[in-house]
């Protein structure tokens, strides 16, 4: 049983010896709120795939046109299952928004935690080819600043690389690494941002109007403010096609191998990381237009955001005990 | 087309739900001597009910929006003040760790929600309960960055409750606290009963009310009539902090989809 006693608005706890040590409630540690926030990132999808919009066939049409400029045997399934879509919309968008909502809930629930992921890992990849047509990295159509390689992919690599195992927990740098080992994690970061370099050094990127074009498209139906900024930004990368996209590339290119460096110079790779990503989900993609409605999620922006503090290096876990060792010994000296 | 008609009124009953359980602890916990209770949270909790439902459905509408208006401002400065007083003894935690920050944004987003729909939509929806009727499709917020800030918020204290409720020794800490203790002096039967429901399936394996005292001199209903044992497992399960965080996390979904709706 637990006493509370209040004294003066201050509050001071008492707690008996049956709920106290191991069965105390203790704050999550950083991976289990990574983990809390790609939850909060799923119930937004999912309150999202609630939308009046979604329930229509425009719905439907929105699948379909992520047909557009796949192979064939890519292209083939997602019409097929956007005709699915337009004969049952009511159905089916209440399965996919209530799988959503149970993947959110489950990540939140500590018995669930593995479940949610690998299931969310499942999911992730079916909506990366029915939903985003790949995140279009086989039509050429691929930009950073659109969402390539495609949100959804990034949640299935958030749910891998916050798996709540600890196998690689004593040496790992950083928090992506405790369930898969630095390598693998800085592979993965590497893979995933060179292939945003090159996407910005794709013909239809640097061309003159391409990247102003795509900034000024995302300003419609958006709240004056961000119509303002969109704008704004399109009026600054006018004719400047190459040159952005060079700049963007090298960035690109400089986080992708950040990881890799030493910890001070991974850490200013990192912000960069953290910073050019806000600016991609602010300008680029208008907070993934949820804003003007009909946005079935926060595009790539805000995850990609979540996958650098995720990074973010940490004590090690057998620094950590060399650290507490030595001070033992100084303390037992003194 | 507008969002299903059968999804709002599912959507209606949990609120109604809501508002039901509320009251029940209400009335469980009426204040005695000496003990001030989390009478203001439940009291908010039903009115976000009976509102968020007559929102939802127009046949539900109980109160003119103005009404609302009021009574969600009065509440949300309420909160502030009490989110005012934990934070002098808690300092910034208090906005991710306060017994109040939830139930402060929980009123401010019903606030937004009422004020914060346009004059045009208002008057030809026959207010926001026009929401599942055919006004929604004009139906747009002002300041909708405001919402999604709020959705967000909402959100992540559904998350963090669900991450409470399911981890070890849920139940403990500030978040959990029932004031219903504060100032009590142990050994009443009123404090023996808050006391219990604050306990109340945070035992790990004791599921809530249950096994748990629902008053100390009759430790788990021993020696009271099978009805009384019945009436004292039901009103610690009613007080216990699963019901009150369960209360929450299922207004913080539904007000998260209301406000993406409405944008």
């Amino acid at each position: 049983m637990s006493d509370i006693a209040v004294v003066g608005g201050q509050a001071a706890r008492r707690d008996s010896a049956s709920v106290a040590t191991a069965d105390s409630w203790r704050p999550p540690d950083t991976r289990r709120v990574l983990q809390l926030a790609l939850a909060v990132i799923w119930l937004l999808d999912a309150v999202l795939q609630y939308q009046s919009f979604m329930f229509t066939k425009g719905f439907a049409q929105m699948l379909a046109g992520t047909a557009s400029g796949n192979p064939r045997v890519i292209a083939s399934p997602i019409n097929w299952d956007a005709n699915l879509v337009q004969h049952h919309a009511v159905l089916l968008n209440t399965v996919f928004a209530t799988i959503q909502l149970l993947l959110a809930l489950g990540i939140a629930c500590r018995p669930t935690v593995r479940v949610a992921l690998a299931a969310s890992i499942g999911w992730a990849l079916g909506v990366w080819w029915f939903g985003e047509g790949l995140g279009e990295v086989l039509n050429s159509a691929a930009s950073p600043v659109n969402g390539a390689p495609g949100a959804v992919i990034i949640y299935a690599l958030l749910a891998v690389l916050l798996w709540p195992s600890d196998r690689h927990a004593a040496t790992a740098p950083f928090a992506a690494a405790r369930a898969v080992g630095a390598p693998v994690a800085r592979a993965l970061w590497l893979v995933l941002w060179g292939s945003l370099a090159y996407f910005a050094l794709m013909p239809g990127n640097r061309a003159p109007q391409a990247l102003s074009s795509m900034i000024a498209g995302m300003a419609s139906g958006e709240p004056g403010w961000l119509a303002a900024l969109d704008n704004h930004a399109a009026s600054l990368l006018a004719h400047q096609g190459l040159a952005a996209s060079v700049v963007l590339a090298v960035a690109l290119g400089l986080i992708a191998v950040g990881v890799y460096l030493p910890r001070s110079a991974a850490r200013a790779t990192l912000v960069l990381a953290i910073v050019l990503a806000a600016v991609i989900w602010i300008f680029g993609e208008a907070f993934g237009a949820i804003l003007a409605g009909g946005a079935t999620d926060p595009n790539s922006g805000l995850l990609l955001i979540l996958l650098a503090v995720t990074y973010w290096p940490t004590r090690t876990a057998a620094a950590a005990a060399v650290a507490a060792e030595r001070a033992g010994a100084e303390e037992a000296t003194a | 087309m507008m969002t299903p008609s059968w999804i709002l009124d599912i959507l209606a009953a949990v609120m109604l739900l809501v508002a039901a359980i509320s009251a029940g602890r209400l009335v469980a916990a009426r204040p005695r001597a000496g003990s001030t209770g989390d009478a203001d949270i439940d009291i908010a909790h039903l009115l976000m009910g009976i509102a968020m439902a007559g929102m939802l459905v127009a046949s539900l509408i109980t109160l003119p929006n103005g009404w609302w208006d009021a009574i969600f401002a009065v509440l949300t400065v309420w909160f502030g003040w009490r989110v005012y007083r934990e934070s002098r003894g808690q300092g910034a935690r208090v906005l991710a760790d306060g017994h109040h920050m939830p139930h402060l944004v929980h009123s401010a987003a019903m606030l937004y929600m009422f004020v914060a729909l346009n004059a045009t939509a208002v008057g030809s929806g026959g207010g926001m309960s026009g929401m599942g009727g055919s006004s929604s499709a004009t139906q747009t917020l002002r300041a909708p960055v405001v919402a999604f800030i709020f959705i967000l918020w909402l959100a992540a204290y559904v998350v963090l409750d669900l991450d409470r409720l399911s981890g070890p020794g849920h139940g403990h800490g500030s978040y959990f606290v029932r004031p219903a203790l504060v100032g009590a002096t142990a050994g009443t039967g009123s404090v023996s009963l808050a006391a219990s429901a604050v306990s109340a399936g945070t035992s790990a394996g004791v599921p809530a009310g249950q096994d748990q005292p629902a008053d100390s001199s009759h430790p788990a209903g021993e020696g009271l009539p099978a009805t009384g044992r019945r009436s004292a497992s039901a009103r610690a399960l009613l007080l216990s902090p699963r019901a009150a965080a369960g209360c929450r996390i299922a207004m913080g979904v539904t007000m998260a989809f209301m406000l993406v709706i409405m944008i």
